[in-house]
């Protein structure tokens, strides 16, 4: 079964964080390499507002096998930054980038981190601080479990459902 | 919104910077809108080279290949973009072991003999004496105690014969009934309305597998052999009484084909290009006609059902919900 998996044991990547906080059928699914339909109009707009807003950022760091949106030298430290189509994602794109800053101060990076939601002008700080490093610690745990799994966690309709780009499959 | 384009001129594909364009014989040319393009259809003689099939490739643009009769050929499918290895292998398991291909087979009939059954049933409703329904009905109900692959294609077969000889009847128009009667095997023009219908949903179903993480090569109900597509054959089953066999009663009923539209050529009728373009005309317009899907919870169009379909069978695969046909009801 192991064998299947593109997993990394040792690590989980962003997306999967995310993932794992808005839905872990969703999880499951990007674990199992299932990406999700990219005629999707709700990713189109994320790749859209990604290339246009930050045309002049560098961006589309890979740190280990972080995908980091953006980074840039803040006043003290490196600031990373993470781009969101709205407020609905902001609080995984909180998780996310905490998960990045913590993999980053592990291999001895003291970092900020930044929720870019351009289409509402939102710039959200982000601080690693000792419970969500504990969140993030029990998640990757679950997450572990979750995609060792042999089939994907049952259907479920949850509000995010709606915006989701696996709607059509789930609901087929 | 991504659009089919379908060439019935003779000339060539050439790639000009970032588009494509169509260069007709008498040196006239069209420029395509790929980034719009999903399909392309080539019934001419069309020339293409290297570089406009990068192009194409890279802009994931499939492009699917009619002989001069209007019959599907092959494929040009680009290099694929949905990539999981672990569909895959759990789509050979499927296959590999026999219980699970059979139910798989056995679903894809089901689904073809529902769907025949729900056609018949409307024209019986309109007052068309099709007694052959319980016929049919009988070898549905037997169709669950087949045990071989052969043995359930075998129902199906049977079942699609005296379907098709219902079609008589249902269709009004006397030209094609005529024709009937007087047909030198095995050719006649419902047959070319049917062969052609049947390969342009071929294409059809072939597009939307790319858009999923299926490989086309594996089929259930037509056996693999990896040198040619079966996957889309067996979906298209499902299809074929809903899709094409209703354009062919909705054409010929409004008199919108006469035998102008039709040849004759070696031993057999064809469409003419005349009667192509009406048909795809129509079958486009099927496919983009929308219904409502219960479980979703919103409209879908016909073309989109070919998706969901797959999307079920993909589920079926990595054992989340077991696959039920579309079964319509409209
Ligand atoms: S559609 Fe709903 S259940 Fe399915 S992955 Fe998306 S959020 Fe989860």
């Amino acid at each position: 079964m192991c064998g299947l998996l593109n997993i990394n044991m040792a690590y989980v990547n962003g997306t999967l964080i995310a993932s794992y906080f808005i839905c872990k059928r969703e999880l499951w699914f990007m674990a199992h390499e299932l990406t999700p339909d990219q005629d999707n109009s709700f990713l189109e707009l994320g790749r859209f507002i990604e290339e246009d807003y930050y045309k002049r950022e560098e961006k589309g760091f890979i740190v280990g096998e972080m995908k980091i949106d953006i980074v840039k030298q803040g006043d003290e430290n490196v600031i990373i930054g993470e781009i969101k189509k709205s407020s609905r994602s902001e609080l995984t794109g909180i998780m996310q980038l905490s998960y990045y800053l913590m993999r980053l101060k592990e291999i001895g990076i003291i970092a900020k981190g930044e929720v870019l939601i351009p289409k509402e002008r939102k710039k959200i700080p982000v601080e690693l601080t000792k419970e969500i490093e504990e969140k993030l610690r029990k998640a990757i745990e679950e997450i572990q479990m979750i995609i060792m799994e042999p089939f994907p966690p049952k259907l479920e309709k949850i509000p995010y459902c709606t915006h989701c780009a696996y709607r059509e499959f789930c609901w087929s | 919104m991504s659009e089919n384009i379908y060439i019935f001129s003779n000339g060539e594909l050439k790639r000009k910077q970032n588009t494509i364009y169509f260069e007709v014989k008498d040196g006239n040319h069209k420029y395509l809108p790929v980034e719009n393009i999903r399909e392309i259809h080539l019934f001419g003689e069309v020339i293409l080279n290297k570089d406009a099939l990068e192009f194409l490739s890279q802009k994931e643009i499939i492009l699917h290949f009619y002989n001069y009769y209007g019959y599907y050929v092959g494929s040009f499918y680009p290099r694929e973009h949905y990539n999981s290895g672990y569909i895959l292998l759990k789509q050979v398991e499927h296959y590999l072991d026999f219980e699970k291909r059979r139910y798989l087979a056995l679903k894809f009939v089901e689904g073809a003999i529902s769907n025949i059954i729900t056609v018949l049933s409307y024209y019986r409703r309109k007052g068309i004496n099709l007694e052959s329904l319980d016929k049919i009905n009988a070898l549905y109900q037997n169709l669950f105690y087949q045990n071989t692959i052969e043995e359930i294609m075998a129902i199906e077969g049977k079942v699609r014969e005296i379907y098709y000889s219902e079609f008589n009847k249902i269709i009004e128009n006397k030209e094609f009934i005529m024709d009937k009667r007087s047909k030198k095997p095995p050719e006649n023009q419902i047959n070319a309305l049917i062969s052609f219908g049947n390969s342009l949903l071929y294409s059809y179903i072939l597009s939307e597998i790319y858009k999923t993480h299926l490989d086309p090569r594996i089929g259930y109900l037509h056996a693999t052999n990896f040198r040619r597509f079966t996957l889309n054959l067996d979906i298209a089953e499902i299809f074929k009484p809903i899709i094409v066999d209703r354009v062919i009663f909705y054409i010929t009923n409004k008199n919108m084909l006469s035998s102008r539209d039709f040849e004759e050529k070696l031993n057999g009728i064809y469409l003419k290009e005349s009667g192509r373009k009406i048909f795809i005309s129509k079958i486009e317009e099927k496919l983009r006609t929308t219904v409502f899907y219960k479980k979703l919870g919103k409209n879908v169009s016909y073309r989109r059902l070919i998706r969901m379909e797959l999307y079920k069978l993909e589920k079926h695969l990595i054992g989340d919900e077991k696959y039920y046909p579309l079964i319509s009801e409209w």
